[in-house]
């Protein structure tokens, strides 16, 4: 290994980690033939599961938006007592593993007074497709957080401070500044929150349960179909996983949002 | 007409404070603020545009105390050296956005517009989105978006230290014609002694979060208030002994060197006195001025693009003059050389006692 330079032994090491990866997408595509793809598509079980999984994950997308926006810019403006520690409960969902908050939220929605008083105004969310949405949301929120606050961050304040002396206010300095300086950060934020949702399966399975054709997405199609031995079906939702992400991925290096992910 | 005063103003800004600011500035009158680095000039104007609290203290805009108004509701606009053009507007958007407020109708906004442009010399960029434009340019239309409403008070921190010589000499005169046109009220943060000179009425020199004087350019200029005002205006300053008393003018002892000062004091006092550097005079033959002329030793030559500093020694005194290059040449000054100096009376400030 003498003879190698360090910086070429770095290269080598990516390739070959890359090219591993790259097997396992392309065996996964190889498992089965187009005709048990389109087969795959048109059963009923992958066209529900199918618009379950875009219904919720564009709610949850949507949500983790409307409520990042004004966190992310608290975090990256403002002082104030206990950020740090706002900061830190807000990035756990990013660490944890997702099974575990899966079973966080089974309790808090299924065992405490909040459960009883959403229940008593007739909200279901442990078992039901409403769980799929608030499971994709809490894992989406921290990753929307990260990549808005950065792109908050990245935005010179000044700018705010002019247009405040020129007569705006805060809100509108928000929404005619601010927001529009951080479109790319906003688009590719969108774009993780719409992947990660997505993808949730940890979470969903245990706060919304897996049902067959009740509260099955696309990672739970996956999975039921692999566990009753069902595999062009479990590769065919594989595959439509995979095709999100990659348009996810094209669209956070269109939009540069890839400096923001830091 | 008083428009802004501030009382007493102090302000924490984590480790660093702003103590107990006073400062009148009149209508139409141009205040330029300066002083090292670190010394609290951007935090004393952004904390009179209202982007920081103080905790103690008041600030009265034209008779209103705006101490907790909100930056949008108090009338003043600021202009940042790195020009802040929002990027995703064009020239003319920017500088609308800036009049939005104030002018509703949507054709007087327009002649404001073309009127602001011509006198800015950019009417030929309002389509064009900021980043192409050059700094002198960005900063004209900066300059534009902050007035075109008539702030009370217009606010500028070291508007000219992107740019380079050429373009700041054109943007001053800019600045000098928009100020008249638009009779604004200016407090504009420098570190240029040349913006002082070129534009301003009067000047703060700051320090360490205090203003440690304040007044008319020439009064600050001539007289500083302490040896760091003296040191950062670098004016040479000089301590005798006033020997005789001839009618109003005295003969003062720096040393071994006779001085002619103007100056009502009598004799047996010491004095403070202090000379610009400009004020000095030199020549090769001893000019027939009697008093106030000696001779001294170029000690050393500092180059400073088209001027020359010359540090000039005679026994225990070193003065700092200023010469063009051309002087120097034609002198043909050199290390070591000797030389005449002559100061006239009238140029030489004596410390307030």
């Amino acid at each position: 290994m003498a003879f190698l330079k360090f910086s070429t032994l770095c290269i080598i090491i990516a390739l070959m980690v890359s090219l591993i990866l790259f097997s396992a997408f392309i065996a996964l595509l190889v498992m089965i033939t187009p005709t048990d793809f389109i087969r795959s598509l048109e059963t009923k079980e992958m066209q529900y599961s199918l618009r379950l999984t875009i219904t919720t994950s564009l709610t949850a997308t949507f949500l983790a938006i409307i409520i990042g926006i004004p966190v992310a810019y608290a975090l990256a403006r403002k002082e104030f007592p206990g950020k740090n520690l706002v900061k830190t409960i807000l990035d756990l969902p990013m660490a944890m593993p997702e099974i575990v908050l899966g079973i966080t939220l089974l309790l808090l929605f299924g065992h405490t007074p909040l459960a009883q008083l959403l229940s008593m105004i007739g909200i279901k969310i442990v078992f039901s497709p409403l769980g799929i949405v608030v499971a994709q949301f809490f894992s989406a929120l921290p990753y929307t957080l990260r990549i808005l606050s950065s792109s908050y961050e990245t935005i010179n304040p000044r700018y705010e401070l002019v247009s405040r002396s020129l007569g705006y206010g805060e809100l509108e300095t928000f929404v005619r500044i601010t927001l529009p300086l951080s479109k790319a950060g906003l688009i590719a934020s969108t774009a993780v929150a719409f992947a990660r949702s997505v993808g949730a399966f940890g979470a969903v399975l245990i706060l919304a349960g897996g049902i067959y054709m009740v509260t099955e997405t696309l990672p739970i199609t996956l999975y039921l179909n692999i566990s009753y031995g069902n595999l062009s079906m479990a590769v065919s939702a594989g595959i439509l996983l995979i095709i999100a992400s990659f348009i996810t991925i094209f669209i956070i290096e269109k939009m540069g949002g890839g400096k923001l992910w830091r | 007409m008083e428009m802004i005063r501030l009382e007493n103003l102090s302000v924490a800004l984590g480790q660093f404070h702003l103590r107990n600011i006073n400062l009148a500035v009149e209508k139409g009158e141009y205040v330029c603020i300066i002083g090292p680095t670190g010394a609290g000039k951007t935090v004393l104007i952004e904390t009179i545009a209202g982007f920081h609290k103080p905790y103690k203290g008041r600030i009265i805009l034209d008779g209103d105390d705006i101490t907790s108004k909100p930056p949008e509701k108090r009338g003043i606009s600021i202009v940042y050296q790195d020009y802040m053009l929002f990027p995703h507007m064009t020239v003319y958007e920017n500088i609308a956005y800036g009049a939005k407020k104030k002018i509703r109708d949507k054709r007087i906004l327009e002649e404001e517009i073309e009127r602001i442009a011509h006198i800015m010399g950019i009417s030929h960029l309002l389509n064009r989105k900021p980043e192409t434009l050059s700094g002198g340019e960005q900063q004209r239309v900066a300059i534009a978006r902050a007035i075109i409403s008539k702030p009370k008070l217009l606010l500028m921190d070291e508007p000219f230290s992107a740019l380079d010589t050429r373009t700041t000499e054109k943007l001053r005169d800019f600045v000098k014609r928009v100020a008249t046109e638009y009779d604004l009220t200016i407090i504009h943060v420098t570190h240029d002694i040349v913006d002082v000179w070129s534009l301003a009425d009067k000047v703060a020199i700051m320090n360490n979060g205090t203003i440690i004087q304040y007044g008319e350019v020439e009064e600050v200029f001539s007289k500083p208030a302490d040896d760091f005002v003296a040191e950062f205006i670098d004016i040479n300053i000089l301590e005798g002994e006033i020997t005789e008393v001839l009618g109003e003018m005295v003969l003062v002892k720096v040393g071994d060197t006779i001085l002619r000062v103007k100056t009502n004091t009598t004799t047996g006092h010491r004095i403070r006195i202090f000379i610009r550097p400009e004020d000095i005079y030199i020549s090769n033959t001893p000019p027939d001025y009697g008093p106030g002329c000696f001779r001294a030793v170029v000690e050393k030559i500092l180059e400073n693009g088209p001027y020359v500093q010359l540090f000039l020694s005679r026994n225990n005194i070193v003065l700092k003059a200023v010469l063009t290059r051309g002087y120097v040449r034609c002198l043909g000054l050199a290390r070591g050389k000797h030389v005449y100096v002559y100061i006239r009376p009238e140029n030489v400030r004596v410390a307030e006692t």
